[in-house]
């Protein structure tokens, strides 16, 4: 089609809007998560065995805020409470529920697969692996402010991710159906030699069984200092690459066709998405069920486009956790229940209200 | 304007080699015609044209450039493809597949405009494909989903445009519609068109110049009045064939050959 028939064009029928009211639907639905997201912050941080007023958490956190100036009119005890025991946890709740919700999103889409989850290519395994090594050997290091399980875990999914990479790579192409069978297998290796080092290892048995279950338990804010940067990075890059994952929904060969560099996309979707998942899962442990449910719940209200779907999962997976720990750390108060637990109990019978209640295809 | 060279181009798929040395060139503003049996090559060709598949020996040049030596994202802005049996994904809707043409042409920071609205909107214009915007691609059927890639390649603005079997899910009408729309871009723009074909009365009609592909080699290539001939029908596709020359346009038509004896024996 040339310039001169377009010009043309520009005096006749214009697009009808109807094409793109959802649009606007979006851009609101992402504002209003937002505040959602400062109001759930505000509230999680009011519940918890000490009664303090919501009116009074919300001063303590809004006086934190820059450019806002206020007179305390709350105990130094109260401030300590809010903003060193329970404000670090909601953060890394929410931290940890974007990152989980964004890279299951991710993967969904980098292997058209509606199945894929954050832990798809060993992340989870590998992380499980180096925590219990962690747990097991009797040393204590600390490296960056970090304590030996959380960076043995850290590591641990680096690594795992990374022997699956060089598996499935063959010459500069990676197949992502080989990708995904090498991360199962190699996932299920990890698994049993996890198992095994269970069993063996009697004392350290309820620490590991609360971590592989996940916890936000005694969250500090050196934990979220670690942890932010990569969710902050690998969230930036996804969210610039999300057109290019609509792309990939045609299939490899239509994307390159239409301009992707396929084989660099899959390279910087995977390494972000992995860097996201493994920040977050070696503090708190393997959190299920947000990373593959959050996303289809998103795609079910909001369609499938990745520009709104990838922003979206991050706000609604940050709520989701957010609101999760809460029930987590409450039902059984003073005790803790793991946040594994409570995500697909209380999010399973929303997902499949939806599931029900929509019609329209949903990948 | 784009000038579209293939020389010596042997393809493989591991160790079997499907075309060999294989070597044309389109002009702009020339519509070419592959044809050929099954499995001759020809969809392969058109991979190898928009460096899907990467030769086993030999150069695509794109006005004398090497087409390895082309970012993708360049190489998008000068080729377009409608692939065989397009594969999309199932919760997009029409318009969205369509406009989803324009990425070659956008930043990365960047959103469709009105102008990207308004190409896109002309292209289903073109295609007879408006009715089906808001649809999503589930709702849609081979056809119609055909056409919304067509749609799609025109978006993209392209000065050549590749299509593989453009015209297998479509019926008669639409098969005449679409090969008229790429046939008028191809004339009016100068566009350089190169189209796999199963239909050799389709070819002959709307196709410049022909190659007949047998077996990955180049059997005949000319006009479609050299090409499309009894003797290289029958070297190629055997026995089924009989060629005429049609009433209305002179140029060469193909009926299936259905002879009494043959008929007999079907009928036992």
């Amino acid at each position: 089609m040339s310039r001169k028939q377009l010009e043309m064009h520009h005096t006749g029928p214009a697009v009808p809007a109807v094409l793109y009211p959802h649009r606007h639907g979006r851009v609101y639905a992402i504002l209003g998560l937002l505040v959602l997201l400062g109001v759930m912050v505000a509230f999680a941080t009011t519940v918890g065995s000490v009664q303090i007023p919501l009116s009074t958490t919300s001063s303590i956190l809004l006086s934190k805020l820059p450019f806002v100036n206020m007179n305390p009119t709350w105990t130094s005890a109260l401030e300590t409470i809010i903003l060193e025991i329970r404000l670090p946890r909601v953060i890394l709740a929410g931290l940890v529920g974007a990152a989980l919700a964004i890279a299951g999103a991710t993967y969904q889409g980098l292997f058209r697969n509606p199945l894929a989850d954050p832990y798809l290519i060993g992340v989870a395994q590998g992380a499980a692996l180096g925590a219990v090594v962690g747990f097991i050997l009797p040393i204590d290091w600390q490296w960056l402010g970090l304590g030996t399980v959380p960076l043995f875990a850290f590591v641990g999914a680096l690594l795992s991710v990374a022997v699956v990479y060089t598996v499935a790579r063959v010459g500069k192409v990676m197949p992502v159906t080989t990708l995904i069978l090498a991360g199962v297998a190699l996932g299920a290796l990890l698994s049993s030699i996890v198992s095994f080092l269970i069993i063996t290892s009697e004392e350290q048995l309820h620490g590991i069984m609360f971590w592989l279950m996940g916890s936000f338990s005694l969250t500090q804010w050196s934990e979220i200092k670690f942890v932010l940067p990569y969710v902050v990075v690998g969230v930036g890059v996804l969210l610039v690459y999300a057109r290019s994952l609509n792309i990939m929904q045609l299939g490899e060969e239509q994307a390159q066709q239409l301009g992707i560099n396929v084989e660099k996309l899959k390279l910087i979707l995977l390494t972000a998405a992995t860097l996201v998942t493994a920040a977050a899962v070696s503090f708190v442990g393997i959190i299920g069920f947000v990373g593959i449910i959050i996303p289809h719940a998103v795609r079910l209200i909001w369609g499938p486009d990745y520009r709104f779907l990838l922003p979206l999962s991050v706000l609604v997976g940050a709520i989701f956790l957010i609101l999760t720990d809460i029930v987590a750390r409450t039902v059984l108060a003073p005790s803790e229940v793991p946040i594994g637990v409570i995500t697909a109990f209380c999010g399973a019978p929303f997902f499949l209200y939806l599931l029900r209640r929509r019609t329209k295809v949903l990948f | 304007m784009v000038k579209l060279e293939m020389q010596g181009i042997t393809l493989a798929y591991g160790d079997k080699k499907v075309v060999e040395d294989i070597t044309f060139q389109v002009m702009p503003g020339e519509m070419v015609g592959l044809v050929g049996p099954n499995g001759s090559g020809k969809s392969t060709i058109i991979k190898a044209l928009s460096r899907v598949v990467t030769p086993y020996s030999g150069t695509v040049l794109i006005n004398g450039r090497d087409i390895s030596r082309i970012p993708r994202r360049e190489l998008s802005l000068l080729i377009s493809v409608i692939p065989q049996i397009p594969l999309l994904p199932s919760a997009f809707t029409a318009f969205e597949i369509v406009l989803m043409g324009r990425n070659p042409h956008l930043g990365l920071f960047q959103y469709e405009g009105p102008r990207d609205m308004d190409i896109a909107w002309q292209a289903m214009e073109q295609t007879s494909t408006q009715c089906l915007a808001e649809r999503r691609i589930s709702e849609l059927s081979g056809g119609e989903i055909q056409c919304v890639v067509i749609a799609r390649a025109l978006t993209q603005e392209t000065q050549a445009i590749l299509l593989d079997e453009p015209t297998a899910n479509l019926d008669i009408s639409r098969q005449i519609e679409i090969l008229d729309l790429v046939k008028g871009l191809c004339r009016k723009d100068k566009l350089t068109v190169v189209a796999a074909l199963h239909d050799l009365n389709l070819a002959a009609h709307y196709c410049d110049r022909l190659l007949l592909i047998n077996r990955g080699r180049v059997h005949a290539k000319g006009t479609p009045i050299e090409v499309i001939n009894a003797q290289n029908l029958e070297q190629v596709y055997g026995h089924g064939s009989y060629v005429y020359t049609h009433p209305l346009s002179g140029l060469p038509a193909v009926l299936p050959r259905v002879d009494s004896s043959r008929n007999s024996s079907l009928n036992k």
